[in-house]
């Protein structure tokens, strides 16, 4: 069973239905959805990482995954529970730490967590490892949470939403406001969540700790999901940047598989490189090079690409079209290719509403 | 309803309640004591002719007789004032407030249905008005015992008061309810309370004090408290059945509204 699916999730605010047509009246504009046909799939037991930039719908997503929200269209379940009508069900079983939490200030940290535990009517089990982890000592827990500074509430708030172990943990930006030793400890924890077969959902904007932690990552925008992908393959992928010190003539290199964007002066040598490392290495086997460096591909790199793309197709009028990200087409200035209808998309464009890209992507 | 949420709530609110439950029983013992040493002076004011009659009546009561002060007090500016401390205050900041606060999103995440947590919540509010009433209620009593004028009602009718009193400032509670179940912030359903609550007690005034704007009166919830016929002749059934009639509808809207509307993100 998966942890979470959705086929066709929509949301759209402000109202149902379709615009009422009122002759000789402006139409007001309809709204964009801040969800659009989303179709993901949460494995058992895996760290998923749910990516996009501010306003891109990540919030929308677990608040209709709890039942926070109520879907325009389509469903999602979440550990085999519908989240309109099973609501209370899924959140027996899920943990939750929603972004920039609030907390109850006029109560200890330890009668907050006592009180939160108490509303989720599961023993706490977590909940001593969790402090131990966190660095939260019993003084600490003791002193009301209007004393606590922000990476404080934040350990609560991870606190709160683990210490019941749940099957799934859904956290919305967990890392905000830890310093880089807590992060860690973090990490450390999240972990331990998967070695005992949890399944963790991370909405997050940042990479560096997806790439760390997500086996596999989702990325949206603008309500639409871009890419659903292993985050190894995805860096797999990803080109490297190679730069070379000659003291001899520059190999070769034109016309080797991977290669790209040759680029070279002053004895220095620079290309991009991607995929199998192989064929490269053979073909500057022999060369006198003094220095070598191949830096490793990032999940930033990959994440820029997606948005640098959909953003070259957006210029060009294809807004609603699905990127295959892994094309490099070259931004067209506005003026110069006027904005065709949808339906004059070329065909690796795939049509709105489906993201092709993306299923095709998640299906193992 | 969810005891862990309930006892919460009844934790949270106890020292609040305790003062405003001590200010009402004050208030409520200075009636009887104001009526026992100055009623018969109020009394030959009034046949003198020197005071207007509907300002002796006003809000439905007078000082010249020991239901009509119980009555006064009911219905004076600073009893509805610390009533609405939870009638409106609480009621309006259950839901909406938490909201604004941020805090609903922890208590939304437990498995709890909405409508569990609503109903808790209304119990709460209905407890403390419960308290506060009778607070008012046992200070007119021991207040009318010590000064010697408790022979004057059926004090087993008192309780009955407290019923009116309950029915009407619970009415007052669902409706604050039901504005914070509607809204994100607070000061929308706190608005839309206290306007009821001020329209409603300004038509109940105006209609005591001059008698062609009597007609209005109908329409105010306050209209429906009656403490001074219920100590002299009896509760009456339409007040209580449409004091309860509008808590229900309050209710049964809130408990459609909340399960169903969207909670977004809060900004």
């Amino acid at each position: 069973m998966d942890a979470i699916e959705t086929t066709g999730l929509t949301k759209r605010y402000g109202h149902g239905g379709p615009p009422i047509h009122r002759p000789g009246r402006k139409q007001a504009p309809e709204a964009p959805p801040a969800l659009d046909d989303l179709a993901v799939t949460v494995r058992e037991g895996e760290v998923f990482g749910f990516l996009g930039p501010n306003g891109a719908g990540k919030s929308t997503m677990i608040r209709l995954l709890l039942g926070y929200l109520h879907p325009t269209a389509g469903r999602a379940t979440v550990l085999g529970f519908d989240s309109v009508r099973q609501s209370v069900q899924i959140r027996r079983r899920v943990g939750y730490l929603p972004g920039g939490i609030a907390l109850y200030d006029s109560l200890s940290g330890e009668r907050l967590l006592d009180y939160l535990g108490g509303l989720t009517g599961r023993p706490s089990t977590r909940r001593a490892a969790l402090l131990d982890r966190l660095e939260l000592s019993e003084r600490t827990m003791q002193r009301p949470v209007r004393d606590y500074s922000r990476g404080m509430r934040q350990k609560i708030g991870i606190i709160q939403a683990l210490q019941h172990d749940p099957d799934l943990a859904i956290l919305d930006e967990p890392t905000e406001g830890l310093d880089p030793l807590m992060q860690r400890a973090f990490y450390d924890i999240l972990g331990d969540l998967k070695r005992v077969g949890r399944t963790i959902f991370f909405s997050s904007h940042v990479l560096s700790e997806v790439e760390r932690v997500c086996d596999r990552v989702a990325i949206v925008r603008s309500g639409r999901l871009v890419a659903l992908e292993d985050v190894a393959a995805l860096l797999k992928r990803r080109k490297r940047n190679v730069e070379m010190r000659l003291a001899g003539p520059a190999p070769k290199l034109a016309g080797v598989k991977g290669v790209s964007g040759i680029h070279q002066s002053d004895g220095r040598l620079t290309l991009s490189l991607e995929g199998d490392v192989a064929p490269f290495l053979a073909a500057i086997a022999g060369a006198w090079i003094t220095d070598l460096t191949i830096e490793p591909a990032h999940l930033e790199e990959a994440f820029l690409e997606y948005y640098a793309d959909d953003d070259a197709r957006e210029r060009r009028g294809l807004a609603g079209a699905t990127v295959m990200p892994l094309r490099e087409e070259p931004a067209q200035p506005q003026r110069a290719q006027p904005k065709p209808p949808p339906t004059e998309a070329p065909p690796d464009a795939a049509p709105k509403s489906k993201p092709a890209r993306a299923k095709q992507a998640d299906t193992p | 309803m969810n005891l862990t949420l309930f006892l919460h709530t009844l934790r949270s609110n106890a020292l609040r309640l305790l003062v405003i439950a001590i200010a009402m029983a004050a208030w409520g013992s200075l009636m009887p004591l104001i009526y026992a040493h100055f009623g018969s002076q109020f009394r030959d004011m009034m046949n003198s002719g020197l005071i207007p009659k509907q300002l002796a009546q006003f809000g439905g009561g007078d000082l010249f007789s020991l239901p009509g002060a119980i009555a006064i007090g009911f219905i004076h500016p600073i009893a509805i004032i610390l009533s609405s401390v939870f009638a409106v205050g609480f009621a309006t900041a259950a839901i909406a407030g938490e909201r604004q606060r941020g805090t609903l999103e922890v208590l939304l995440a437990r498995p709890i249905p909405r409508r569990v947590i609503y109903f808790t919540l209304l119990v709460c509010a209905f407890i403390f008005v419960a308290v506060v009433i009778g607070a008012f209620l046992v200070g007119a009593y021991l207040s009318a015992t010590v000064n010697g004028v408790i022979g004057e009602i059926p004090a087993d009718r008192l309780l009955v008061v407290w019923l009116n009193g309950l029915l009407l400032f619970g009415a007052i509670a669902a409706i604050g309810l039901a504005a914070s179940v509607s809204f994100d912030r607070l000061s929308p359903a706190l608005g839309i309370t206290l306007a009821i609550v001020l329209v409603s007690y300004f038509l109940q005034i105006l209609g005591s004090l001059w008698p062609d704007a009597q007609g209005l009166q109908p329409y105010s919830l306050f209209h429906y408290l009656d403490p001074k016929a219920v100590l002299t002749t009896g509760a009456s059934t339409f007040d209580f059945g449409l004091l309860a009639g509008v808590a229900l509808v309050a209710i049964v809207a809130a408990l459609v509204i909340f399960p169903r509307r969207d909670l977004a993100a809060p900004s």
